[in-house]
């Protein structure tokens, strides 16, 4: 499932499971193509919680996780980051970095 | 066909000087040409607008001296050809804005001349001043190759430019043991520099083989003692860039063999200043050594020259700083300075050399001139050189015996680029081809990255040192990435008759995997997007004009499916840019060069911005 969250609603999601964020912002190109790659994943991983975030409203995260541009992925796994890919990627690189870490 | 969208098939360039050659020759059939009344066609392979060709035939078999007559009598161009009866000669050496006078004398016998005109055909060159004497330079020239939007040239001892190319040809250039010069092709795969390949040309201009790369070309080549050629490339799929090396079959084109750097190399050790993930290594030299059987490789974002043995790619020795390097490497491969002389590391070097008693030599650039980041040395406090190392790999000892350039300072400092060249014991060539100013002042930015609004001034320095003494200093305005000393006939007939051929092969395309999905909109691209398809016979050339953070897929739709690229509208900043040729300085403007390897049928070409599918009217055929 793929939702837009605020740090709060991110804070309260984040810590349970297999969660992938996606730090992204509204006017960039790569982002939005990231955004139907994200779509496709998660037709492949149905379970999957997907937080898209906000890389400009979201300063308190970005600077937590010392995300410095956009788009950049961090797979959390119980709440640690166990992965993290930056710029635009394609679905098998992200389907990979998800079963490696399931 | 296309409605708003510029469209143009463009036939490969050997294809092209193919057509101009035949016409040549059937018009030299048609006629009856002779010595005194030679057939003179003026840049026939249409790249050297200062060369020419003179046709004609003698009854008896004879050798013919073709002389470009100087401006003063020491810059003559001369050269005697073969015997034959059927006279087809290159003439090179013409000047632009000249009439020039091109004397054709048979062996022992007599001299006609030929005028030969030649107008305003140099493009973004100029020569600021050139010191040295034509007793030394003799009928030599300094080659330059391009950095920036002015292109090839060759400067004679007077500074006057007698060779040029009009097509922009980058990177290194050479000369081969059969006379020919190889050098980049024109043809860019991918922004920044990478080219499809290699063009083996005449220095009249007629390109005979292009050896395609699927990685594409960059930086540099050398040739093998027996033949085959080593040649700088990549993975164009790979999240990397500039770290693989092949050797190509002269015949086939086809790659003999491949050396991935990952291999042998760690990458993120030993950062230099302009390191980036992508471009780790930033690889812009190759030599072979036969004495070791072993090649030497420049990396220029790790401030290292590598060295690896040519058969199994183990890891040799490294010359470098080793601050900041895991022990383990800095014990197994590194150097440790001995002697009392001076001593200086590299940094972000270019173009290394092993000499024939094993010394090592490069153009040391010296950008930032430290491992640490607290002590990086802006450009007015810094210093470029040539530099000679001599290496003892058996105590692992390195000690400084020459350099070329620091005692100038900044007044001979390139960030990029640049290349040296040995002779002799004692004689070299030390080309500085990236200085720039801004505002007055020594750039901290390279010279091909600078704005037109910089107030910005570039130039090159190139100097011949004889036992310390410069005996030949070349200053012109823009940056060159080479330079090197070549006379411009090589022995022999210097041109053959025939089409070109174009060898090796270009890699897939990668493809986007994922749709976006988008309505058929029926309309072609809006004009704002001023765009354009070059279509060649192995790739098509697609550019546009986007606004930053518009999404934006290019498909070629066929009856076997549809084939996806994404186009990113992302400004992409720069840490290297050794040859600016091609750069766009509008980051609106995108180009994409789509290989037709993997296709196959009749396309259609629309392209996908947002959430609308527009039509370009364009079909390609693979």
């Amino acid at each position: 499932m793929t939702k837009e969250v605020n740090v709060q609603e991110f804070n309260a999601e984040y810590s349970s499971g297999l969660v992938l964020t996606d730090f992204y912002s509204k006017d960039c190109g790569p982002c939005k193509m990231l955004a139907f790659v994200l779509r496709d994943v998660e037709k492949l991983h149905p379970g999957l919680n997907i937080l898209k975030v906000d890389f400009d409203e979201c300063k308190d995260l970005t600077e937590k996780y010392g995300v410095e541009g956009y788009p950049t992925l961090i797979l959390f796994k119980d709440g640690a980051e166990v992965a993290r890919m930056k710029g635009l990627q394609q679905k098998p690189a992200i389907i990979r970095m998800i079963e490696e870490n399931a | 066909m296309s409605g708003i969208i510029k469209y143009a098939f463009k036939e490969h360039i050997t294809k092209i000087q193919a057509k101009a050659e035949k016409e040549m020759l059937a018009e030299f059939e048609a006629g009856k040409f002779t010595f005194e009344r030679p057939l003179v066609k003026q840049n026939v392979y249409l790249i050297n607008p200062l060369s020419a060709v003179v046709l004609f035939r003698t009854a008896e078999e004879t050798a013919v001296t073709v002389t470009v007559r100087g401006k003063t009598k020491e810059a003559d161009i001369r050269h005697t050809f073969p015997k034959g009866t059927t006279h087809i000669l290159p003439v090179l050496g013409l000047y632009a804005n000249y009439k020039n006078s091109v004397e054709i004398t048979l062996y022992q016998g007599q001299t006609a001349t030929a005028t030969i005109e030649v107008g305003d055909v140099l493009e973004n060159v100029a020569v600021h001043r050139m010191e040295t004497t034509p007793e030394y330079m003799q009928d030599n020239l300094i080659f330059l190759t391009p950095a920036n939007a002015n292109k090839a040239i060759g400067v004679d001892y007077a500074g006057d430019i007698r060779w040029h190319l009009t097509i922009p040809c980058a990177f290194d250039l050479k000369r081969l043991k059969n006379g020919n010069i190889i050098v980049g092709s024109d043809r860019l795969t991918r922004l920044p520099y990478y080219m499809s390949g290699l063009y083996e040309m005449s220095l009249v201009g007629k390109i005979y083989k292009e050896y395609r790369l699927p990685g594409g070309y960059h930086h540099d080549q050398f040739e093998m003692p027996d033949g085959s050629l080593l040649a700088l490339t990549g993975d164009l799929n790979s999240d990397t860039v500039e770290d693989i090396c092949v050797l190509i079959d002269r015949k086939t084109g086809g790659i003999l063999k491949t050396w991935d750097y990952k291999n042998f190399l760690e990458p993120g050790l030993g950062k230099s200043g302009s390191w980036s993930e992508e471009d780790w290594f930033h690889n812009n030299a190759v030599w072979y050594d036969a004495i070791t059987n072993s090649l030497t490789f420049s990396g220029r974002h790790m401030d290292i020259m590598p060295n690896i043995d040519f058969e199994t790619g183990k890891l040799n020795w490294i010359i470098g700083d080793p601050e900041g390097w895991p022990r383990e490497w800095v014990d197994k491969y590194f150097f440790k300075p001995a002697g009392e002389g001076d001593f200086d590391w590299q940094y972000e070097q270019h173009a290394c050399v092993v000499t024939p008693n094993g010394d090592v030599m490069c153009f040391d650039n010296g950008h930032w001139r430290s491992k640490v980041m607290g002590k990086y040395l802006n450009s007015k406090e810094n210093f470029s050189r040539g530099v000679r190392y001599k290496i003892n790999t058996e105590d692992m000892t390195i000690e400084q015996v020459w350099q070329f350039g620091k005692e100038r300072g900044y007044e001979f400092y390139s960030p990029y680029i640049c290349n040296v060249e040995y002779y002799n014991e004692g004689h070299y060539l030390v080309h500085s081809g990236g200085i720039c100013y801004v505002n007055g002042e020594p750039s901290e930015q390279l010279g091909s990255l600078v704005k037109d609004t910089d107030n910005a001034e570039l130039k090159s320095i190139t100097a011949e040192v004889y036992h310390d003494k410069v005996m030949m200093e070349l200053e012109t305005l823009g940056n060159y990435y080479r330079a090197e000393k070549l006379k411009l006939y090589s022995d022999g007939i210097n041109l053959d008759m025939g089409e070109g051929s174009v060898l090796g092969s270009l890699d897939e395309t990668k493809e986007f995997d994922t749709d976006i999905p988008a309505e058929a909109y029926g309309e072609f691209m809006p004009e704002s997007c001023n765009a354009s398809i070059q279509e060649e016979e192995d790739r098509l050339v697609f550019k546009s004009r986007f606004e930053k953070g518009q999404l934006v897929m290019l498909l070629l739709e066929g009856e076997e499916g549809t084939h996806r690229y994404y186009i990113s509208t992302t400004a992409v900043s720069h840490l290297a840019m050794c040859v600016g040729t091609f750069y766009d300085t509008d980051e609106r403007n995108t180009s994409i060069c789509i290989s037709k390897t993997g296709l196959k049928g009749a396309y259609d070409v629309r392209v996908i911005i947002e959430d609308k599918k527009y039509e370009t009217g364009v079909k390609i055929t693979c």
